[in-house]
Parts: structure tokens; sequence; C-alpha cells
């Protein structure tokens, strides 16, 4: 699927095949994907987890299950949980860094050598930031949300539909027994959508104005209509939810699966 | 417990009925869903607005689910759907009926699969 098709076909799914297993290659490429997302310093906060729902013994996964979520996981054969190993950067010393001096994508074109990493970059602020929580924690997450993100579009790119949620951060570190220095961050739900892929339609959003600016504050970045129209032909931009027969569908899944009305 | 009204004159049962209309479109047909809803009060002995009412308290900042109320609820409608015979199926969907008359009230609730 192109990419502008990918991100245009991204739902947040919440009715998902509960029967149909998820081919375990597709969940490798959706983890190969998060693998290659975009990382501060190269140190990779991402952590994954993933379990098979029918594997967990019941009396995890309804530990796991949150007022919002518990159906949604009954539902979804693959959770993945997504943690942020914080004690990475000082493990790693800054030698991340330096692979990439070594791969050549930071060069002494742009000021970077083994000698500013080892004297400056970690000492004198990897290591100082990491001490700094209210800073660092936030940007540790920022980061392995990306790398999720990342994850996700995949889930869709091949095919499935996923959801990402966020559970009791007490719990899931409890469940999988994770190092102490691993934080909660989100489970990712994965399966086939029992829905249709539109779903009801593309999400409501913000108007494009109100979130983007140029030059400064309160100047909105202008929304080209052009634009718009090439991204409705390169299917980024969908009907807009809701769909005329999404109640109808709704009816149908919440029958099928025995749901509240 | 005897209801001391007809139940389709509670306040929350008519939330509930409008809920219905609101989310599908078409006027709902109750009588089925009042006769589950009125099994379900003899069960906890509490009518139907006592029922949200239970779920519920009012803070500083307005309204908050009472989190253990709603645990005894879903508990009870647990109970409720499985010594009522029938199959998995039509169990599950007599649960549904009364999860559904909590949900159209404000008080978010899920149920299970089917069995």
């Amino acid at each position: 699927m192109e990419f502008k098709e990918v991100v245009g076909r991204r739902r947040s799914i919440r009715f998902f095949d509960p029967d149909r297993p998820v081919e375990r290659e597709k969940i490798q490429t959706i983890l190969e994907t998060a693998r290659l997302a975009s990382c501060a310093v190269n140190a990779h906060w991402l952590r994954a987890i993933v379990v098979n729902r029918d594997d967990l013994p019941e009396e995890k996964r309804n530990m796991l299950k949150t007022p919002v979520a518990a159906l949604t996981l009954d539902l979804a054969p693959v959770h993945i949980y997504f943690f942020v190993d914080l004690g990475i950067v000082n493990r790693i010393k800054g030698s991340r860094l330096k692979q990439l001096v070594d791969a050549g994508a930071l060069a002494p074109s742009h000021g970077w050598s083994h000698k500013f990493v080892d004297d400056f970059v970690y000492p004198q602020i990897l290591e100082p930031m990491t001490r700094n929580l209210e800073g660092y924690v936030p940007a540790a997450f920022a980061d392995a949300g990306g790398a999720a993100q990342n994850a996700l579009l995949a889930a869709f790119d091949e095919g499935l539909g996923a959801c990402l949620n966020t559970p009791n951060p007490m719990l899931t570190k409890q469940v999988f027994g994770v190092p102490e220095d691993w934080l909660s961050m989100w489970v990712m739900l994965v399966g086939y959508p029992a829905e249709s892929w539109e779903a009801g339609g593309q999400r409501p959003r913000p108007d494009f104005e109100e979130l983007y600016y140029e030059g400064e504050y309160g100047k909105p970045f202008r929304r080209d209509e052009a634009v718009v129209e090439k991204l409705k032909a390169a299917k980024m931009i969908t009907a807009p939810a809701p769909l005329p027969d999404r109640k109808d569908e709704i009816r149908r899944l919440t029958e099928e699966l025995g749901l509240p009305e | 417990m005897a209801l001391d009204q007809p139940i389709a004159d509670y306040e929350t049962a008519r939330t509930w009925r409008n809920g219905l209309k609101e989310q599908w479109g078409d006027e709902p047909d109750m009588t089925a869903r009042f006769d589950a809803l009125e099994r379900f009060c003899v069960l906890t002995g509490r009518d139907p607005d006592a029922m949200i009412a239970d779920c519920t308290r009012l803070v500083e900042t307005g309204k908050r689910i009472r989190i253990k109320a709603r645990r005894e609820y879903s508990e009870k409608i647990a109970e409720f759907q499985e010594a009522s015979g029938g199959t998995p199926r039509e169990q599950q969907k007599l649960g549904n009926t009364v999860r559904s008359f909590f949900i159209h009230n404000g008080i978010f609730m899920q149920s299970g699969l089917a069995g």
C-alpha cells in the first residue's frame, strides 16, 4: 500500500474478529517498523512485549483490563505492550551516537566526533538529563511514541486493524515482570477488523488552521485546497465519519459479537 | 421488590429509551427491555433510578462514577444472566439489555464476549 493510503486507512479499530489469528510474520513486520523509527541520540527507548491473547492466563488477562478497554482486550488476538526503558541512556553512554559517527550519519562537517560524544555529549548533556526526570521522562516517552506510531501504521499496511490504549502502568509491570526502570506506555491491540476498513469514516479532526501556524504563534498555516484535493486523490484524506451506514454496521457487529446496544 | 410506579415512568428508564432512539434512530420496542430491567430490579431490590444513583456521586466538579457500586452492579448482571437459563448467547443478550440501561444512563460498562 502507498504511504498516504496507509495513513488514510488508519482508524482506531475497536471491533476485531476475535477468532482470526494474526500471522507471526506480520507482528514481526510491525516490530521491525518500530525499530526503524527516528530516535534521539540513537538511544531507542521503546520496548515491546508481544502477547497472544489466548496464551495469557485468564487471571493476568483480567488484571490487564481497564474499564474502557476490557472488551477490546478480549476481542483482539494479539496485544503488544509498549514500555519505555529509562535506563538505556546510562547503559550505552553515548556508544550508539558514536556508531552514527562511524556510519557516516553524523560527520565532522556538522561538528561530530567520538571525542565530542565522550567528553561532552554523554557526561555533560545526556547523563545529567537522565537525573532531571521532569524533562527526561516526557522526552523518552515522546521518542518512544514516535516509534509506536510507526508500528501502528505498519499494522494497517499489513491489512490488520489496531488501536492504542493506555493500560494500568503498575499492573503491566507486575504482570510482565519488567525491569524496574521500564515505564509502561501503551498497549497496541492488533487483529483483523470485524468492521469494514472505513470503520465508519475518517474521524473528525480540529480545523487545520487551529493546529498549525506559520512563522509565529497566531498566524495560521494556510491550507491550500488544491493540496487537499491531491491528498484525497492519493486516498490519504478519505470520506469523513459518520458514513451513512455506520449505525447499521455497529448494529450488525453488536448482534454478531453479542454486545450491548 | 415491587416498583412503586410503572417502570417506563422512571426517569432513568426514559433516559434509556431516549438514548436508544438517539443512537439507532428509530423508536425502540421497550417491552422486552423493560421486562428484563424489571426482573433485574427484583434481583437487586432497587428501582431503576436508585440503581443509577447508587453508581454516581456529586463532587464539587460534577458527577463521578462510584467504581465500587458499578463493579457490584456489573457482577450482579453477570449473576442475573447466568441464572436466567437459555443458551449462553441468550444469557449474554439478557445481561447486555441491562448493561444497555446503565450505559445510556452514563454508567460506562462493558461486557465480555458471549460464551
